[in-house]
């Protein structure tokens, strides 16, 4: 077990399908200030940096060169991580890292991506040339294949479905960070709008969105001193399964990396029931499908009950846990910071600083990260240090 | 924080890039192609410690960190174990062009392998797909030692 490390400050941009007014240095500028504002800091207060990005979507190699001054790095011990979808959840656990070490005091992670920059597909299809490219149809290719399969073992419906997608753009209308709000989505909207690839309908994916996030670390003596209401990191676990689609069978049925990790995570932190126990979750939930099978891979119920806790309201905003006040990532989805977004929203639902999206006395959050099709990252936040 | 300006102020520096790679395949995926090639067998290999058959045929397999060396013929027969349709525009990467849509793709399980291969399914209409369903592979007249000699399954009745 490392050293006790907890985050003291976070900040976002105003995320949306295109910051066009701003260069990429100046979005992660924005969000790095917020963060240091947040936590009542300055740059010089910070030992390290580090970046998380999806670097292929907006092809330029290096990000963390071009971006780093932006992130407050210049002569600081800073690197990048780069999984994916998890980048940003992955960076979290990295700075925590580095705090829990005893190396480093103050660590300030930034996730960003500017998706409107370049060509998000074409990024995503520079997968395996030998297997993949001949086939690749981008990520909603990918999950809809693995949804014949959920729905078919589990039984969930496209009803259910579409209640997810109606429930995370509401609850994004209290955030003012969130890229898509729609407070009067409907059911049936949601399943009338176009299918891109059976059964996923247009509204049931995330959107792509530009955006940064930042999240300040700190070791137990700076956090005591400085932060009112740390949110101490009690757990960080991180999985990856095969390489190939066609290996990880059944996958949201199955979602080895998930379970693995929660599994993990809930040991260390000595979880027995965490639908009762968690106050609130962040979980990264790519399409309103995946929502519903990493309710069962959690172990918020048994496998096959994930429709049902929607259907019941259990993990709305005024349900037993609230999943994604911010409105998760179908809301909002600046790639290699969506991760680090979930682990910021976890965090300042602890720090009691959610506005309008605050979930009433928070000491335990959940929160995920979800990377390609089978990389999986879990986090236990609390307030209260042990 | 937003700065407000019109869209046609914006300075945009478009950036259009031709690269080239060439990725060597290593010695099994090379032995799984060329067998597919020259034969039109579809070959995996077997772990000799968890004793599954991998396709594609990893020299490594994942879980035992062991060599896999015993070739195995699968399919040409396989099962569907996952179906989708795709209905957006998507840049077919082999040809630079896109995709004419829809058009059914799928997970298959080949039969005698472990794993499943995403591919393309000649059934298009989701309405007709399901798990379960029995398919065969359809390879290229001239075949050029690729996965693209695999043109797509098409459904079959036993
Ligand atoms: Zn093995």
């Amino acid at each position: 077990m490392g050293k006790r490390a907890a985050i003291i400050g976070t900040g976002q941009t105003n995320h949306c399908s295109s910051r066009e007014d701003v260069n990429e240095m100046e979005l992660v500028y924005e969000a790095a200030t917020a963060a240091l504002k947040d936590a009542e800091m300055t740059i010089k207060d910070i030992d390290a940096v580090v970046l998380a990005n999806m670097e292929l979507f907006e092809g330029r190699a290096l990000p963390d060169m071009w971006c780093g001054e932006g992130a407050g790095a210049f002569m600081k011990h800073a690197f990048k991580i780069s999984t994916g979808g998890t980048s940003g959840t992955s960076g979290a656990i990295s700075g925590y890292y580095h705090v829990a070490s005893g190396l480093f005091d103050r660590v300030m992670v930034v996730g960003f991506e500017k998706h409107s920059e370049g060509d998000a597909s074409g990024g995503m299809a520079l997968t395996d040339p030998f297997w993949d490219r001949h086939i690749a149809a981008a990520a909603i290719g990918n999950f809809a294949l693995s949804v014949s399969a959920y729905m078919a073992d589990r039984g969930v419906t496209e009803e259910q479905s579409a209640k997810v997608a109606v429930k995370a753009r509401r609850n994004a209308c209290n955030n003012p960070h969130a890229h898509l709000q729609m407070p009067d989505l409907t059911v049936k909207e949601v399943l009338e709008s176009p299918i891109l690839a059976y059964p996923v309908h247009r509204l049931e994916m995330c959107p792509q969105s530009d955006g940064a996030c930042a999240i300040i670390f700190a070791s137990e003596e700076i956090a005591k001193k400085r932060c009112p209401r740390p949110a101490w990191v009690r757990a960080a676990v991180t999985r990856h399964d095969h390489i190939y689609l066609g290996e990880v069978k059944n996958r949201l049925s199955t979602m080895r990396s998930l379970r693995e990790a929660a599994k993990a995570a809930y040991e260390i932190v000595g979880i027995k029931e965490p639908l009762k126990e968690f106050d609130v979750a962040e979980i990264y939930d790519p399409l309103t499908y995946a929502e519903i099978a990493w309710y069962e891979a959690l172990g918020f119920c048994k496998d096959g009950e994930g429709g049902m806790l929607i259907d019941g309201g259990v993990t709305q905003m005024d349900g037993e846990l609230p999943v994604n006040p911010s409105g998760g990532v179908i809301s909002t989805n600046p790639v290699g910071a969506s991760g680090t977004i979930r682990v910021a929203e976890g965090a300042l639902q602890i720090h009691g600083r959610g506005g309008k999206r605050q979930v009433p006395d928070v000491n335990l959050a959940l929160v995920t990260g979800y990377g390609v099709y089978c990389w999986s990252d879990v986090l236990i936040l609390s307030s209260k240090p042990y | 924080m937003r700065r407000e300006v019109q869209q046609e102020e914006l300075l945009r520096v478009p950036v259009h890039m031709k690269l080239h790679y060439r990725f060597p395949a290593g010695a099994h995926y090379e032995r799984f192609f060329k067998e597919m090639k020259e034969t039109g067998r579809i070959m995996g290999v077997r772990c000799p410690e968890c004793r599954r058959v991998l396709v594609p045929p990893r020299p490594v397999c994942g879980e035992c960190f062991a060599r896999t060396e015993e070739w195995v013929q699968v399919g040409p027969k396989g099962t569907v174990v996952a179906y989708t349709s795709i209905c957006f525009s998507f840049i077919d990467l082999t040809t630079g062009k896109p995709r004419p849509i829809p058009y059914g793709a799928g997970l298959i399980q080949l039969d005698g392998a472990y794993s499943a291969i995403n591919h393309i399914l000649e059934e298009g209409d989701p309405g007709k797909l399901y798990i379960g369903m029995r398919v065969e592979a359809v390879l290229k007249e001239k075949r050029e030692g690729n996965i693209g000699d695999i043109l797509y399954f098409k459904g079959i009745e036993e």
